[in-house]
C-alpha cells in the first residue's frame, strides 16, 4: 500500500493538471461553438484512434521526449537551459550536412550525422554553460538568447550556401538525404521510425544514471543545494559544463532524428513552428523533471497536438483546441512551482524547532 | 496560580510525545523546562501556544479552563512564544516587524505611530532598539529582543522562549538573561525552554525536567545543580570525558599569512598563521562576526584567499577547491548544517553519504547496500531519531541532522577535521557523544581545528586556544591557563598578546 502510494503521488499532480486542462478547453469548445464530447472523441481519434494516427503521435513524441530528458538533465542539477530549440536547429543541420557530404558506407554516415547531432547541440549549449562559469551571465539569459542565434544561422544556411537549388526556388532548406542513410521506419508506411527507440533507450539510461550513478547523484544534489554539494567534494563547474553538455546534446539528438528519421532533410523553420523544444521543456516541467514522467508527459503532449489536428480536420472547432488546453497545463505547473516555494518557505521556518 | 497545564498528554500514532504532563507557572516567575531533544519540550509548548491540540487533559489561565485551537487565541490570552528560528521580515525595519497583526493606523499603515509606540514600548521595558533598523542589518541578539518586543507588543504576559540562546553570543546571552530579570519585575512570567543547563540554573526560579515524555522532577533552581539535572534529563549518571594530555607530532594543517579581503576597507582575515598537528585540538574562540566563518571557508577550499599560504600534510593546498582538500586528508563539520552540511529536499540516506559517494561505488554506480549499512550504523551509533533512510532530510530536528552531520564525517577518518560548532542545537546526551568522539579521534592521532561560539565547549576539548578578533588572531592560550575570563577579555579586542 505504502509503496502503491508513493508510485502514485507523483502522478496526482500532472493527472489533476490535465483534467483541469480538459475541462478549460470543454469551456472553449463551448465558446467556438463545438460539441464537448464530439471534440474530445476527434481529438482522441485523432491520437490514438488507428494504429496509423497512434504511430504518427509516436512520431511526433520522439524528438520531445529526447528534448524533454536533456531538460531533465539540466533541470535535476539545478540548471535552466532553455536553449533546447536553438541546440536541436543545430543538431538537424549538422546530421543534415554530414549526411548530404561525408562519404562512406551508409550507417557509418548515419551514426556519423547522429553523433555530429549531439556535438553540435551539446556544444551550442555547454558554450552557454561557459559563459555563466567564466563571465556570470546568467544561465537562462544566454541559452534563451542563443536560441535567436541558432534559428536565424540555420536559417542563412539553407537560405544561402546549403540551399537545395534543384527544386522549387522558393523553400530555404538543404536538399534531401539520400535515403540510404535515413532511420529506418519501424512499421512499413508509417511515420514512427528508429529514433524512438534512440528515445526509450536514452530514458532508461537517464533514469539509472540519475537515481544510481556517482554522478547522478551528485548533480542532483547540485542542483538541491549548491553550497552542500560543493562543500562535500562536486566539482560544480565541470559537472556543470558536462551537464549542460548532456542537456544540449540530447536537444541536437532530437534534431537529427527527425531529420535522419522523418523530414530527410533540414527545412528552415520547421523545428520552430512545431515546436518541439518547448514542448519537450514544458513535459520535463510537468513531470517534476522525473524522466519517466516526462517520457509519459511528452507522449501525451504529442498526443494533444496530433490530436488537435483530427479536430480540426473533422469539426468546425479550429486546431488550437490543443493550444488552449497546453496554456492551462502551462498555468497548473506554475501554481505547482509556487507550491513547492512555498512548502520551502515554511520548511525552513520549522527546521530545527523540534525538540 | 497564572497558568495550570494538567495531566497534558498527547500521541501522534503509537508515539507518546506528552504522557500526563502537569506544569504550573506563577505570575512573575521564569520556569524552565529542560529535557534531551524529542523529550517533549515543544511538543508541551506547541500544545500551550494552540499549534496543537492535546489528546487529553486540559489548561488553565487564572483558574479558568481554556481552550486555543490557533495560536491566535492563544495569544489573544496573554501567551506569546519566540521561536528558536526568528519570524522576521529581514526587508522590513523593526517597528514594522513589531507591529505587525496589529498595525496602528485605521486605513493608512500610521508608521510614525508604530515608531512612536515601539519607542514608547522599548523605554518602558527597558529593551533597546533602533526603530528605524532594518531587521535583516541587525544581530542576532538584536533581533531576538525585537521578537520579545513583538510578543510584548501583542499583550502577552506569559512569555515562551524557545531555545532562546542557541544563536547568541556569550555577551548577548548576558544581556537576555539581564532583560528577562528585568520583565519578571514588570510582573511578565516566562517558560524558558533549554537544554543548556548553565543558563537555566542562572535564569530560572523553577524548573521542570522532561523525559520521554514524562515529568522526571520539578525543583527549585536553588535546590539544585547542573549534575542532578542531567540525570533527571539523561536518566543516568554521566561520565565526564577523561581527557589525556596531548602530544602533539608533525604539523598536518599549516597557514602562513593568510588573508582575505572583504568588499570594503576592512579585511575579513588579516594575516592568518597558525598550525595544527597531528593528535592535537586547537580551538578558535570569538564573538561570531570576527572572521571565523571566513577562516573556515578559505581552509575547506570553500574560499580563495588573497595573500598567504595553506598547506596540508606538507602539500600546498592555496586556492584549491574543496575536492581537492577532501582527497588530501580533510573533513568538516560545517557551522551551518543547512547552509552546508545538507540538503533538505534529499533523503537521509543522500544528505548522509555526502563526500562518501566515490569511495562507495563500482563501475560508477553507487553500492546502495553498502550506503544504507553505513547511515544504519551512524543512526544506531549517535542515537539520531531519523524515521527511515528515505525519509527527508528537512523533517530532521536540528539535533538529529547535527548528528547525521557530525557521524558522516568523523567517518571520513582523515588525518585533520573541521569542527565547526561540532554540537550546535543537540542535547547533552549526544553532545558527550560528540565530545568523546572528537577526543578519541585527537587521541589516534588526527588533528582538529574545532571553532565553538560555546567556551566551555572550547575549553574543554582544546588543547590550545586562539582567539580571533576582528580577523585577526588576538592572541593564544594554552588550555592550563585559559580561562572564560581571559578568552572573553581578548575575543572583546581587549588587549593583544604578540
Amino acid at each position: 500500500m505504502n509503496k502503491f502510494n508513493k508510485l502514485l503521488h507523483p502522478l496526482i499532480g500532472p493527472l489533476a493538471a490535465i483534467i483541469l486542462g480538459l475541462l478549460a478547453g470543454s469551456i472553449a469548445i463551448v465558446v467556438a461553438g463545438g460539441s464537448i464530447t464530439e471534440t474530445y472523441s476527434e481529438m482522441w481519434k485523432g491520437a490514438f484512434g488507428s494504429f496509423y494516427f497512434f504511430t504518427s503521435t509516436l512520431s511526433r513524441a520522439t524528438p520531445v521526449i529526447l528534448i524533454g530528458m536533456g531538460a531533465v538533465v539540466a533541470f535535476r542539477s539545478g540548471f535552466f537551459n532553455l536553449g533546447a530549440e536553438g541546440q536541436m536547429v543545430l543538431g538537424g543541420l549538422s546530421a543534415a550536412l554530414v549526411g548530404l557530404y561525408m562519404p562512406g558506407p551508409a550507417w557509418l554516415v548515419c551514426v556519423a550525422a547522429l553523433l555530429a547531432g549531439i556535438a553540435a547541440g551539446g556544444l551550442w549549449s555547454a558554450m552557454a554553460g561557459y559563459f555563466d562559469v567564466r563571465f556570470r551571465v546568467n544561465l537562462l539569459i544566454t541559452t534563451l538568447l542563443l536560441n535567436y542565434i541558432a534559428t536565424l544561422f540555420a536559417g542563412y544556411m539553407v537560405a544561402y550556401p546549403f540551399k537545395d537549388r534543384t527544386g522549387s526556388a522558393a523553400m530555404a532548406q538543404s536538399a534531401m538525404l539520400d535515403n540510404a542513410i535515413w532511420l529506418p521506419k519501424l512499421f512499413k508506411g508509417m511515420a514512427v521510425h528508429a529514433g524512438l527507440i534512440i528515445a526509450v533507450i536514452v530514458v532508461i539510461v537517464l533514469f539509472i544514471y540519475l537515481s544510481k550513478s556517482v554522478s547522478g547523484y551528485e548533480a542532483r544534489m547540485l542542483g538541491g543545494n549548491p553550497l552542500f554539494a560543493v562543500y562535500g567534494g562536486v566539482r560544480r563547474t565541470s559537472l556543470m559544463i558536462a551537464t549542460m553538455f548532456a542537456s544540449g546534446g540530447l536537444a541536437g539528438l532530437a534534431g537529427a532524428t527527425e531529420i535522419l528519421g522523418s523530414q530527410y532533410r533540414y527545412i528552415d523553420n520547421a523545428f520552430s513552428s512545431a515546436d518541439y523544444a518547448w514542448t519537450g521543456i514544458m513535459a520535463a516541467l510537468l513531470a517534476n523533471a522525473n524522466p519517466i514522467g516526462t517520457a509519459i508527459a511528452a507522449f501525451f503532449l504529442a498526443a494533444l497536438q496530433t490530436g488537435g489536428m483530427g479536430v480540426e480536420l473533422n469539426t468546425d472547432v479550429p486546431l488550437e483546441i490543443g493550444s488552449v488546453i497546453q496554456s492551462v497545463l502551462i498555468l497548473f505547473i506554475t501554481v505547482k512551482f509556487t507550491r513547492i516555494y512555498w512548502k520551502r518557505r515554511k520548511g525552513r521556518k520549522q527546521d530545527g524547532s523540534a525538540v | 496560580m497564572l497558568l495550570e497545564m494538567e495531566r497534558i498528554s498527547k500521541s501522534y500514532g503509537d508515539v507518546n510525545a506528552n504522557r500526563g504532563i502537569n506544569y504550573n507557572l506563577k505570575a512573575g516567575e521564569v520556569h524552565a523546562i529542560v529535557g534531551e531533544n524529542g523529550a517533549g519540550k515543544t511538543t508541551l509548548m506547541r500544545i500551550l501556544y494552540g499549534m496543537e491540540q492535546p489528546s487529553s487533559g486540559s489548561i488553565k489561565l487564572n483558574g479558568k479552563e481554556v481552550f486555543f485551537n490557533d495560536p491566535k487565541e492563544a495569544i489573544r490570552h496573554g501567551i506569546g512564544m519566540v521561536h528558536q528560528h526568528f519570524m522576521l521580515f529581514p526587508n522590513f525595519t523593526v517597528a514594522e516587524n513589531i507591529v505587525i497583526g496589529k498595525e496602528p493606523g485605521v486605513i493608512k499603515f500610521d508608521r510614525k505611530a508604530a515608531v512612536a509606540q515601539v519607542e514608547a514600548l522599548s523605554k518602558n521595558y527597558g529593551i533597546k532598539v533602533d526603530p528605524l533598523a532594518k531587521v535583516g542589518d541587525c544581530p542576532l541578539g538584536v533581533q531576538q529582543r525585537v521578537e520579545i518586543l513583538k510578543v510584548l507588543y501583542q499583550g502577552a504576559e506569559i512569555i515562551i522562549l524557545d531555545e532562546p540562546t542557541g544563536v547568541l553570543t556569550p555577551l548577548e546571552v548576558k544581556e537576555l538573561l539581564e532583560a528577562i530579570k528585568a520583565l519578571t519585575l514588570k510582573g511578565k512570567s516566562f517558560i524558558l525552554i533549554s537544554h543548556k543547563l548553565n543558563e537555566v540554573m542562572s535564569a530560572a526560579d523553577r524548573i521542570t525536567v522532561l523525559r520521554d515524555g514524562e515529568v522526571t522532577g520539578v525543583v527549585e533552581a536553588s535546590d539544585t545543580d547542573v549534575e542532578q539535572l542531567s540525570n533527571l534529563m539523561v536518566g543516568r549518571a554521566l561520565a565526564p570525558s577523561i581527557k589525556q594530555p596531548s602530544m602533539p607530532k608533525h604539523p598536518v594543517l599549516e597557514l602562513n599569512n593568510v588573508s582575505l579581503s572583504g568588499g570594503g576597507s576592512k579585511k575579513l582575515l588579516d594575516s592568518i598563521s597558525l598550525q595544527v598537528r597531528a593528535g592535537e585540538i586547537v580551538g578558535i574562540a570569538g564573538i561570531s562576526g570576527n572572521g571565523q566563518s571566513e577562516l573556515i571557508q578559505v581552509i575547506a577550499g570553500l574560499l580563495s584567499p588573497d595573500h598567504g599560504k595553506i598547506s596540508l600534510l606538507g602539500a600546498n593546498m592555496t586556492g584549491r577547491n574543496a575536492r581537492d582538500l577532501r582527497d588530501a586528508g580533510l573533513a568538516h563539520i560545517p557551522e551551518d548544517r543547512y547552509i552546508w552540511g545538507a540538503n533538505k529536499s534529499a533523503t537521509v540516506a543522500e544528505t548522509g553519504v555526502m563526500g562518501h559517494q566515490r569511495r562507495l561505488q563500482r563501475f560508477g554506480i553507487l553500492k546502495r547496500k553498502v550506503i544504507r549499512g553505513l547511515v544504519s550504523d551512524w543512526i544506531k551509533q549517535y542515537s539520531i531519531k531519523a524515521g527511515s533512510l528515505d525519509n527527508q532530510t528537512q523533517n530532521l530536528s536540528g539535533g538529529n541532522l547535527q548528528k547525521l552531520i557530525v557521524a558522516r564525517e568523523l567517518a571520513q577518518n582523515t588525518p585533520f577535521l573541521i569542527a565547526a560548532e561540532p554540537t550546535r542545537g543537540v542535547d547533552i546526551g549526544a553532545m558527550e557523544t560528540i565530545h568523546d568522539q572528537l577526543l578519541r579521534k585527537r587521541d589516534g592521532g588526527g588533528a582538529i581545528l574545532l571553532i565553538s561560539s560555546e567556551l566551555s565547549e572550547v575549553l574543554k576539548l582544546s588543547d590550545r586556544i586562539i582567539v580571533m578578533y576582528e580577523g585577526a588572531i588576538a592572541g593564544e592560550l594554552q588550555v592550563g591557563e585559559a580561562t572564560e575570563e581571559k578568552l572573553s577579555l581578548l575575543m572583546a579586542g581587549g588587549k593583544r598578546n604578540e
